[in-house]
């Protein structure tokens, strides 16, 4: 009894979630290996050739700003070899450039508009659909059913009569076509289902709803990643400068208001380098440039490793460090959090991570396609084939698992809630579609 | 029956609503800096000719720093045609620092302030009309308008 309403209840979920799972599986598979594709992309914006003389960085953004004009320099990111070009930001009519300098002889190598960027577009599929909010949803939504996928399928292909590993751990290849094709979703499921939970649970932090409210909570309560790292925002610049009024004096009045002029200039980026360098941070971080009176440079990088992460805030206009948060100084949670993602995004142990991911995802789409397979062999033509089974409402501790997981996962509980109204308005009450669905 | 339903309704809206945002106060949970301040006060209007003094402010936290690392002041005017190298400023006592200097020429000029205590470093610089603005110093000042509007980039 309870067998049936499992397994009717992981033919259901599969039908819907497998093809994006399959999805999330090409893409994510594909994404492993973003630092190898873009480095061949763009070897020829990333190398220079060194020479005796750099040129500041200052030098760099007013050159930028020059060719430019009317641009916005959001950000400066100083190459982390000898060999390797600086990148700057820039924003113009709201669209986003990656300019590429030679910081040996300050000429512009290479300009990128961020929507040209591939990678960035199979990130956008993976994370949400290319569909923005609503896709970030679906994609959350999909991957916390796929929980209950694990769960449910970790039941029904639990080994119930001792006959040993045959069909549990590998395939029984001389048992007729429908054992083999059974044993071609459930073997290969089973070995890749602790790497899908821990895909999901790894990927889950970063995901809009779920991700945000648990990132908040764990912030908050002073357990995970110090704010403005993931969530909350960044300390304001505590040099007290002048008001100044908005607007700033038309360029062919050359009356300067003499007071607005006596004020704290903000940082060069050279000496902001310098307090960089001081703080023992490495080249290979991200300089974000303030856009407002009161805000801060923020120094950041992301780089391979967790434990290299820094995030610091510099005010503007001392260069005094008002934030230092790196690896060690994340608390427990915020550690594990970070982890999860350099492992999730197959850069924490290199070649071997990825390859590992990859595996995993291979697992997943053989996975997903091979239940469909089992379920198009046995479908009758005119009904969706799902196994029958008595109400899930009679199966006591199945029924709080699933409300559990709805509590755990609002939005399951949420998509719980619509399944139950549909079956109950619709399914139960038109007869051809409680047939369809075997209801 | 019903009552789970309702029990799951109650519990699920309340989730959803309880929803937290980030603490603006949650950065006291984790490492604090204690970053020095400097205020950096320019005589106002300044002329050319006189010996003025500088003086810089250092405080920590709303209280006073008297016995910083170092505190070094520089100066240069913006046409490079003057430059007081790196000078330690005298302690006037009381968190306060000086340096005094005879402004020969009118123009833009510079003043930067180096000043370290308890591993905080802090280089500051005050820009101050001395007499008044030449026509290059106003170009300049114009090309170094800052761009107005837009919002702090954030990452990820």
């Amino acid at each position: 009894m309870l067998y049936k309403t499992i397994w009717r209840w992981h033919f259901y979920a599969g039908l819907i979630v497998a093809p994006f799972l399959i999805i999330l599986a090409i893409t994510g598979g594909i994404y492993l290996f973003q630092p190898q594709i873009e480095q061949r992309l763009y070897q020829e914006y990333y190398e220079v050739s060194p020479a005796e003389e750099k040129i500041s960085a200052d030098e760099q953004i007013a050159a930028v700003k020059e060719n430019y004009p009317g641009a916005l320099v959001t950000s400066y990111r100083p190459g982390e070899a000898e060999t390797r070009s600086s990148e700057i930001g820039i924003s113009v009519n709201d669209e986003s450039f990656t300019i590429f300098m030679d910081p040996y002889t300050g000429n512009e190598i290479a300009r990128l508009n961020s929507d040209d960027r591939i990678m960035d577009k199979i990130e956008k599929i993976h994370g949400e659909l290319m569909m923005g909010t609503m896709g970030d949803r679906i994609v959350e939504l999909v991957t916390c059913w796929a929980v209950v996928l694990i769960v449910s399928g970790l039941y029904l292909w639990f080994p119930r009569k001792n006959k040993g590993l045959a069909g549990i751990i590998y395939l029984r290849l001389k048992n007729g076509k429908q054992i083999f094709r059974r044993d071609l979703h459930a073997v290969p499921a089973f070995w890749v289902t602790g790497g899908m939970l821990f895909l999901i649970m790894t990927g889950l932090p970063w995901s809009g709803f779920w991700g945000t409210n648990f990132q908040n909570l764990m912030t908050n309560a002073g357990m995970g990643y110090p704010p403005s790292v993931w969530t909350g925002s960044a300390p304001q610049s505590i040099t007290k400068t002048k008001e100044i009024a908005d607007v700033p004096w038309a360029a062919e009045n050359l009356d300067v208001p003499k007071s607005t002029v006596q004020d704290y200039k903000a940082l060069s980026i050279d000496n902001l380098m310098h307090v960089a360098s001081l703080e023992g941070i490495d080249p290979g971080y991200t300089i974000y440039i303030p856009q407002t009176k009161e805000g801060v440079y923020t120094l950041s990088a992301f780089p391979a490793k967790a434990q290299h992460e820094v995030t610091m805030h510099i005010d503007q206009y001392s260069g005094a460090v008002l934030a230092d948060y790196r690896y060690d100084n994340y608390h427990f949670m915020g550690k594990v959090i970070a982890w999860g993602i350099t492992l999730h995004k197959g850069t924490q142990f290199g070649v071997i991570n990825q390859l590992i991911g990859l595996l995993v995802c291979a697992g997943i789409v053989l996975t997903a396609v091979s239940g469909y397979y089992i379920w198009l062999k046995r479908k009758p033509s005119k009904k969706l084939g799902a196994p029958s089974a008595p109400s899930v409402k009679k199966m006591k501790g199945f029924l709080f698992v699933l409300i559990l997981l709805g509590l755990l996962f609002p939005l399951v509980g949420l998509s719980l809630l619509v399944i139950w109204l549909l079956d109950w308005l619709l399914i139960q009450r038109i007869p051809a579609m409680k047939q369809f669905f075997n209801a | 029956m019903n009552k789970i339903y309702s029990i799951l309704a109650v519990l699920l809206t309340s989730v959803c609503l309880t929803a937290c945002t980030a603490d603006p106060e949650a950065s006291r949970l984790y490492r604090q800096e204690a970053p020095l301040e400097a205020e950096i006060i320019v005589p106002e209007p300044l002329e050319a000719g006189k010996t003025e003094a500088i003086k810089v402010m250092l405080t920590q936290d709303g209280s006073q720093v008297e016995d910083p690392e170092f505190i070094h002041m520089e100066i240069w005017k913006r046409d490079g045609t003057v430059q007081y190298g790196m000078t330690e400023a005298h302690n006037d006592g009381q968190g306060q620092y000086s340096l005094s200097k005879k402004f020969e020429n009118e123009g833009l000029y510079y003043v930067q302030v180096h000043a370290k205590y308890h591993d905080s470093l802090i280089m500051p610089t005050k820009q101050f009309i001395v007499g008044e603005l030449s026509e290059s110093d106003k170009q300049a000042l114009q090309s170094d308008v800052p761009a107005a509007g837009g919002s702090t980039g954030k990452h990820h």
